[in-house]
């Protein structure tokens, strides 16, 4: 490299820029900043990956508005043409279905890992609120992005899902005007759906993902609740740059590489075309991640004492996703940060109550 | 001395008639009274002495009422003696079956007529009520008279067989009296029967040939669209058959009656007896039914052709339409039979024994039939053959996951195509038919390409997928070693 003033190059380029945007600050944060490095540290990476799978979302969903047209006559047939007619679009599209569920998962997998390594207690609370919100619009991408298609399993669960909101009281019915477009799932809520789908929620979920991210930064990566003894010579870290970033980047990968397998080897499927005056098919289902919420309010009698069952299932839910979204306000010692094996029972509830109850959705269907 | 002896038996059996005629008038009085009346009361007693009821030793009272034995008109006619005098129109039919419907009545009168004609005739078509209210449309009397009864073997009846035309015809000839029922139904029935084999020979007195109640049936006769009718489409084959298998009676004509076991085994009885297509021909629907005749050597192809349109104007524009006229060849039946047509199938064209063009056309030099016969089987040969070939192509695409539905969807226009192909083999143009059937083979082209392309795509992605895992393999273990460095080093 030929040298002026005894500099290269690239050191004068480097200069160049650090002089207008401090650069060497953000080197020596990023040199400062470590990650726990403990027998849990594994359960770090999957916000790593939820966050890549986001990315992987954005980027395919981008290549799908190419093609895709969100109106009942035209849907169907924009997302056949995707996967049969457009260079790759098979791959787009089964990439862009298949990241989207492995997102849900990684992001409940990052919410249990947090929640049972009490992550979200002082000062970790608002982080802990934003990453909630963001699962749930998680979920709501899922909701809206499953009817996209227009096929016959997606309208009739989308039927069924919204028909839910009638049990909210006061505002159900409203509510359901709302998600519709009408009082049946149509075009109007195809239509309403893809807005949702590619405007409202991608701007929500940007702004709560920033904050996260930005919570994260602040705060830097949350200690094991046992390092709170511990001497600071004893606490071992490991330096997020370049070594958890790279570890992450080959857990990212290994990601990659599953998502291409799963994309070729069990292409998402279309169905038939949703028919709104045919009865409706067999096995109807939701989302995998809907299915417990779906299989328990099956399985509730039709009364309970002198309310309906489903409304029964419906308050509970909420009042208990409710207490799950505030669980830093109730964990008394969440301020104090002593151990509290009450949190970790709710938590193993939690899990099992949502696997028995998916499995058992899926088995008894 | 013989004249001498006829005289005295001529004289003995004259003098014996008027004996019987004198006891039987002594036994009904009301006779002998309306006997010496004018004009509307004459002409019953008049007609009464003619009527099998009469000769029956009924007197007038067996429908009137009354008492028949009193010449005193007081007693004879009085309600006290049952007298009902002209029954009511809405009702008559009562006074018929009384004795009608009544086995042991009519065995008393020595009868062996059925009794079930009131149980036929009361679900008939012809015992709903008139348009005027005044009765059924037609009763006992309407079509057997009154007052002038025949047997029906009696050939002055009004139902005898050679009689009976004449007597439906007094109403169903008559658009004025038919539209206060139906507008719909014809009223040239008649005329079209007198044209027919069987009215001539009916008009001729033959009383063995089919009439209206041959076929319509005479007290139970239904609407043609009623499934009891006889002449209901799928009835008709055995009513025909009734006469047309007989042979004793076929024999006096000198007709076959093989026609209805040829007809029942054929293409168009299986659809109409087998699968109940009532739009399948029947006897009626090739021969005509109320001017019924067997079609001839030339009309045959219009016969066919009411139904096959595009076949028959196809044949009659073809080289063959002027080969079949010159040598009396009778035109669809010549390759396809009359009754016994069979299912048409791609062996009965081409150069192989089972084709029917071998029946005139042969391997020899000049013969262009011959060739344009074998080009015309290989083509749809070579269609129906690159067909299922593409079916295995698009099956083994599905089976691999790939989605090939637009191609299967094309793929069902061949079908459209073989079906066009084989209607224009009746224009017996080589050209012609190359025009029609060829898409066929543009389409197949296009699909298999599609069919083919899907599989590949199949490979290609797993080699995609491939290469590209084991290059984010490399990558993933490049980078674990440089991660074991770099903590080693620190």
């Amino acid at each position: 490299m030929k040298k002026s003033n005894g500099k290269t190059f690239k050191e004068r380029s480097f200069g160049w820029i650090d002089e207008r945007y401090d650069v060497t600050g953000l080197i020596e944060f990023a040199k400062k900043k470590s990650v726990p490095k403990f027998r849990e540290t594994i359960w770090y990476y999957f916000g790593g990956i939820a966050l890549l799978l986001f990315v992987i979302q954005v980027l395919s969903g981008i290549l799908l508005l190419m093609y895709y047209q969100g109106t009942e006559d035209a849907a169907y047939e924009s997302v056949k043409f995707i996967s049969t007619k457009v260079s790759f679009g098979w791959l787009i599209r089964s990439v862009h279905s298949w990241s989207a569920n492995l997102m849900v998962l990684a992001i409940f997998i990052h919410m249990f890992s947090v929640y049972f390594l009490k992550s979200f207690r002082k000062p970790r609370e608002l982080t802990w609120y934003t990453g909630f919100i963001l699962l749930a619009l998680a979920m709501g991408f899922g909701f809206s992005g499953y009817l996209l298609p227009w096929n016959e399993l997606a309208f009739f669960a989308t039927k069924v899902g919204t028909d839910i909101t009638r049990q909210i009281p006061v505002i159900g019915d409203s509510l359901l005007i709302l998600l519709r477009g009408g009082e049946d799932v149509t075009g109007a809520t195809l239509s309403r759906f893809f807005g949702f789908h590619v405007a409202v929620l991608p701007g929500l979920f940007t702004v709560f993902l920033v904050l996260h991210l930005m919570f994260i930064q602040r705060q830097g990566m949350a200690e094991p609740e046992d390092w709170r003894k511990l001497p600071e010579s004893e606490k071992k870290q490991i330096p997020f740059f370049p070594n958890f970033t790279l570890r992450e980047l080959l857990i990212w990968l290994i990601v990659i590489n599953i998502l291409a397998i799963l994309a070729v080897f069990f292409p998402w499927e279309l169905g038939n075309k949703a028919d709104p005056f045919a009865p409706a098919p067999v096995g109807i289902r939701p989302e995998w991640y809907f299915m417990f919420m779906f299989q328990v309010l099956k399985l509730l009698p039709a009364n309970i004492l002198f309310l309906s069952g489903e409304f029964v299932g419906i308050a509970a839910f909420g009042i208990g996703i409710f207490l799950w979204f505030i669980v830093p306000f109730w964990d008394k010692r969440t301020p104090e940060s002593r151990r509290n094996k009450a949190i970790t029972y709710v938590g193993i509830f939690v899990v099992m109550f949502i696997i028995i109850f998916t499995i058992l959705g899926f088995i008894l269907d | 001395m013989l004249k001498i002896l006829n005289k005295i038996v001529l004289l003995f059996l004259s003098a014996a008639f008027s004996l019987v005629v004198f006891a039987q008038s002594s036994a009904d009085e009301c006779l002998n009274c309306h006997q010496e009346l004018d004009d509307e009361l004459l002409m019953p007693a008049k007609n009464y002495v003619n009527d099998i009821h009469y000769k029956k030793n009924i007197t007038c009272a067996g429908c009137h009422g009354g008492d028949a034995t009193t010449d005193d008109d007081e007693i004879s006619m009085s309600k006290e003696k049952g007298f009902i005098g002209v029954p009511d129109k809405t009702i008559r039919y009562e006074v018929c079956i009384n004795c009608h419907s009544d086995e042991q009545t009519m065995k008393r009168y020595g009868s062996n007529l059925q009794v079930d004609q009131y149980k036929k005739l009361k679900n008939s078509v012809h015992f709903q009520p008139s348009y005027n209210n005044q009765g059924p449309i037609a009763d006992c009397i309407t079509c057997h008279s009154v007052h002038n009864i025949k047997s029906v073997n009696d050939p002055l009846s009004r139902v005898y067989p050679t009689k009976v035309v004449e007597l439906c015809g007094s109403c169903h000839s008559s658009a004025k009296f038919m539209k206060n029922y139906t507008s719909s139904l014809p009223v040239d029935q008649v005329i079209k029967y007198k044209t027919s084999k069987h009215g001539m020979l009916n008009s001729k007195g033959d009383p063995n040939v089919a009439e209206c109640a041959s076929c319509h049936g005479n007290h139970d006769i239904y609407s043609i669209n009623d499934t009891r009718s006889n002449v209901y489409a799928t009835n008709i084959p055995k009513v025909c058959a009734k006469c047309h298998s007989d042979s004793k009676l076929m024999s006096k004509y000198g007709l076959p009656t093989d026609q209805y076991e040829s007809w029942v085994s054929s293409v168009h009885g299986v659809a109409l007896l087998e699968k109940d297509d009532i739009s399948a021909p029947s006897c009626n629907d090739c021969h005509g039914n109320h001017g019924a005749v067997p079609p001839g050597v030339e009309s045959i192809s219009k016969v066919c052709g009411s139904c096959h349109v595009l076949n028959m104007e196809l044949f009659e524009k073809s080289p063959h339409k002027k080969a079949f006229d010159e040598n009396d060849f009778p035109e669809c039946e010549t390759c396809h039979n009359n009754h016994k047509i069979r299912y048409v199938t791609d062996d009965m064209v081409g150069t192989q024994e089972s084709a029917v063009c071998m029946d005139c056309h042969s391997n020899e030099k000049d013969d262009k039939g011959y060739f344009v016969a074998g080009r015309m089987k290989l083509l749809i040969d070579s269609l129906k053959y690159e067909d299922k070939e593409t079916k295995e192509i698009l099956k083994d695409a599905t089976q691999k996951g790939m989605d090939v539905s637009d191609a299967e969807f094309l793929l069902k226009d061949v079908r459209q195509v073989l079906i066009q192909s084989r209607t224009t083999i009746h224009t017996f143009n080589l050209d012609i038919f190359k025009e029609s059937i060829n898409p066929g083979f543009e389409t197949i082209s296009k699909v298999k390409e599609e069919g083919i392309a899907a599989v590949d795509d199949y490979y290609f992605r797993r080699l995609g997928l491939g290469i590209s895992t084991i290059i984010v393999t490399f990558l993933v273990i490049g980078l674990y070693f440089k991660i074991r460095k770099l903590e080693k080093k620190s």
